[in-house]
């Protein structure tokens, strides 16, 4: 049966190319996709990037006009800023693509320490995106925000979180100035599993990181959520960005942005876009996000490249609240 | 309780899920012997694969791979002096002095049923403490991380085999490479010379593979040979005999599977701290400590139980709160979220079939790939009968190819050539090479759990002997550096007092 339909389809993209070549477009151009693409993922195996893309990839290779692997590739090291640095150096054929965790890679690039340009890019897609909220342990004696402010009054509040050029370390420093907290960092944490750990053990005092990891926890009687950045607040009786009165923490979002490199022709860009569009509405994928209890929110190439220019801009008014690192 | 064990093994009990068991054993047992690739390739490689299987099978492919490793690993540290996995190193200690002196069979055979004996002794831990796991894991912060981290890094000396000095120059080296690379704790990259591969640091097990199967090899061609060289008459029929030491053994085996429950449990350590840790107690423990290092059975059967024993437990933070334990763990992790089985505290009450499926397979794989191991320990230790001209190209093309193979990135190629050098200067002008291993494993936790537990204590020390856990381990610590200076005193005063006794008498 199924390699009846591939027959099928090799007919008809062999038809395809040949129109192609026919007409004014490059022959190699509308084969693609030729080779096999490599997906970079910023971080080690076995993290939240990490596993959005294997479990995307199968879908992806099924989507695509030919059957070609999209095999992920783990390139961890400097916060993001090799796989950065190894997607931009990549040749923009559509066989090196990557996620990118946004705003906080924004960061390394403000310091003038990127040989990459994040908005030279050329953004594909997204993997979707997370709201951030604030958490305290479960038995804490800290149960609203109020009382987190009270608490600074006396001395830092104390946030663990990973280290600089992260969205986690970037969103728990504005949404303490934005709230008005005083804060410390307790940072090195490996991976966000890492430092919510730290935070249920009681290393610090509170802890902002997604959602959905947040919920998770509150299920297991672990932490407390006590604020939730969404516009709306999903989560009944938890005062979001607007019972807050403010505004600017629902613009707090980490954004799983999809690129390839820089001067990427438009037909590929197009074709993968709209190959890992409908890869991520593949039942099979839908499954694992509702099982995973993961937000799937599609993008346009336009649209991502939007949203990138709007994190950049946002990053930008909060740039010197972020140096104390 | 017992129902929900029975139900585990229940849903393993189908002839699918046994057969993906065997083929994870399989594949395992020989991905731990290549040094290089271990368990975190294996499991990466096979992760696209097991996305068409059901959950149960998935981890019953998993618990085969991960329960075979370490056997793997250890065949190749006794025959190579190369560890097939970072934890086996400490295995090379008595293992490789046991191969040179032809009774490789003998070392196999203690491996494989202390691999066994830790195995079950895990199993047993593991389901004992996993209704309070969650308070077990919490207990441990970064002031006891750092604790445990120095106290990993003192078995420094027992790893020197008594060229104390030297070992602190080599251990102080691997601190310095352990710390190459971006800086997780206030940003920046230290030491990477503007070489982009190296902001991920030096790569732990592409050098590894260079300082051990590289050098071993340089040295072995240089002399020429075979690895057991003069010991014509290889002791391949003592392979049973080693079976039994473990058995006499006792106390040994029971100690290194306790620290490897222990070690396993608490995440971030490694079994390369639980296997280095046990060995160093069994030395500390011994009447004759002398006889370490020269290939003394004790030395074989200690790290091996340990690392097995550490298996079951590492799994404890990894599903409870998806903190991986190492590379294999972490991979693992990616498997079952994958499989939609999400870490967190509710996965052990929420799963609990899968869960105890995977402990029965952790369990089983590692007593079918000891019984497997021993099968070909025959063939096997003919290895240290090949000559030189063969054995080296070959161990040498294998050995660069899973370097590569570790992360697909040919600049592991050129770490492991340069270990390889560094590792055959230090066999040539006699300076140990564990330490190294030991300090690039543990300096990075130690500085950033010490950076951590100083925010924490708001800049006092006294956080290390504050909290009850860290403040016992510290004790343990004092009690290790001090205890060889007393013995060390203790001694001419009983001679002394014997003598006084002897003379009044």
């Amino acid at each position: 049966m199924r390699a009846g339909t591939e027959f099928h389809r090799r007919e008809f993209l062999l038809a395809t190319a040949a129109a192609a070549t026919l007409g004014f477009v490059g022959r190699a151009r509308a084969a693609f996709p030729e080779k096999d693409i490599f997906f970079i993922v910023p971080y080690a195996p076995g993290g939240g990037f990490d596993t959005h893309v294997r479990a995307i990839a199968p879908a992806l290779e099924r989507m695509l006009p030919r059957m070609v692997n999209v095999v992920p590739l783990n390139v961890p090291g400097g916060a993001g800023s090799r796989a950065a640095n190894q997607l931009a150096r990549a040749k923009p054929d559509g066989t090196t693509i990557g996620v990118f965790n946004i705003p906080g890679m924004f960061d390394l690039q403000q310091e003038g320490k990127a040989d990459y340009d994040l908005t030279r890019f050329t953004w594909i897609g997204s993997l979707g995106r997370d709201h951030y909220a604030l958490a305290v342990g479960y038995d804490s004696p800290v149960k609203t925000v109020d009382d987190l402010r009270a608490l600074s009054r006396t001395r830092p509040v104390k946030f663990t979180s990973t280290g600089p050029s992260s969205t986690a370390y970037a969103a728990t420093l504005i949404a303490g100035e934005v709230l008005g907290i005083r804060t410390q960092l307790i940072t090195g944490y490996k991976g966000s599993n890492d430092y919510v750990l730290g935070a249920v053990r009681g290393d610090g005092d509170a802890v902002i990181t997604v959602l959905p990891t947040l919920r998770r926890m509150e299920e297991g009687k672990a932490l407390r959520i006590i604020a939730t950045f969404e516009a709306h607040g999903s989560l009944p009786g938890v005062p979001d960005a607007k019972v807050l009165a403010q505004p600017d923490l629902a613009l707090i979002i980490l954004e799983r942005l999809v690129a390839g490199p820089p001067n990427m022709p438009n037909e590929i860009r197009d074709t993968l876009s709209s190959a890992l569009i409908k890869a991520m509405a593949d039942p099979a994928v839908v499954a694992w996000a509702k099982q995973a209890d993961v937000e799937l929110q599609p993008e346009t190439a336009a649209q991502a490249a939007q949203i990138l220019a709007d994190q950049e801009k946002f990053f930008q008014k909060w740039k010197r609240y972020l140096t104390s690192g | 309780m017992l129902d929900l064990w029975l139900s585990g093994i229940q849903h393993l009990l189908q002839v699918r899920e046994l057969l993906f068991l065997m083929l994870g054993m399989a594949i395992g047992l020989i991905f731990g012997a290549i040094p290089g690739l271990g368990g975190s390739c294996a499991l990466a490689l096979l992760m696209p694969l097991t996305y068409g299987l059901e959950p149960i099978t998935a981890l019953a492919l998993s618990g085969g791979v991960m329960g075979a490793v370490p056997m793997g690993g250890s065949i190749t540290a006794i025959l190579l002096n190369t560890p097939g996995t970072a934890p086996n190193a400490a295995t090379c200690l008595d293992g490789y002095p046991l191969a040179k002196q032809g009774k490789a069979g003998l070392a196999i055979g203690a491996a494989a049923s202390a691999n066994s004996i830790g195995g079950i002794i895990g199993t047993i831990s593991v389901l004992a403490v996993l209704p309070i796991a969650k308070d077990l894991v919490l207990a441990f912060g970064p002031p006891e991380f750092f604790v445990l981290a120095v106290l990993g890094l003192i078995t420094v000396a027992t790893a020197s085999r008594g060229k104390l000095m030297r070992g602190l120059i080599t251990g102080a080296l691997g601190l310095m490479i352990s710390f190459v690379g971006y800086n997780d704790v206030v940003g920046g990259e230290r030491f990477t010379l503007g070489i982009g591969y190296l902001w991920d640091g030096v790569h732990l097990v592409p050098a590894l593979i260079g300082l051990f199967a590289v050098a071993e090899m340089i040295n072995l061609s240089v002399k020429g040979g075979s690895v057991s060289g003069d010991a014509r008459n290889v002791e391949i029929t003592s392979m049973w005999s080693g079976v039994l030491e473990t058995f006499r053994h006792w106390p040994t085996v029971l100690r290194g599977s306790l620290i490897g429950t222990v070690v396993g449990a608490i995440p971030g350590v490694g079994g390369v701290v639980a296997s280095f840790l046990s060995y160093s107690m069994t030395v500390q423990a011994s009447k004759n400590p002398e006889s370490f290092g020269k290939g003394n059975i004790q030395g074989v059967i200690a790290p091996e139980a340990a690392i097995n024993a550490k298996d079951g437990s590492a799994l404890i933070p990894t599903l409870a709160f998806g903190i991986p334990g190492g590379a294999e763990m972490a991979v693992f992790l990616g498997i079952l979220v994958l499989h939609g089985l999400q870490p967190g505290p509710m996965i052990l009450t929420q799963n609990q079939t899968e869960i105890y499926g995977l402990i029965w397979a952790l369990t089983a794989s590692c007593l079918l790939a000891s019984f497997i191991g021993l099968l070909v320990v025959r063939p096997l230790a003919m290895i240290t009968l090949v000559d030189s001209e063969i054995l080296v190209p070959a161990v040498i093309c294998v050995a660069l190819v899973g370097s590569y193979a570790v992360d697909a990135e040919i600049e592991n190629v050129v770490v492991t050539a340069i270990f390889g050098l560094l590792g055959y200067l230090m066999i040539r002008f006699d300076y140990p090479r564990l330490t190294v291993v030991i300090a690039m494993v543990l300096g990075g936790t130690a500085e950033r759990n010490y950076y951590q537990s100083m925010i924490m204590g708001d800049g006092h020390w006294s956080i290390f002997v504050s909290r009850p856990i860290a403040a016992v381990l510290v004790a343990g610590i004092v009690a290790l550096l001090v205890w060889p200076a007393l013995r060390g005193l203790a001694r001419p005063l009983t001679r002394r007092f014997t003598l006084t006794r002897r003379g009044g008498g």
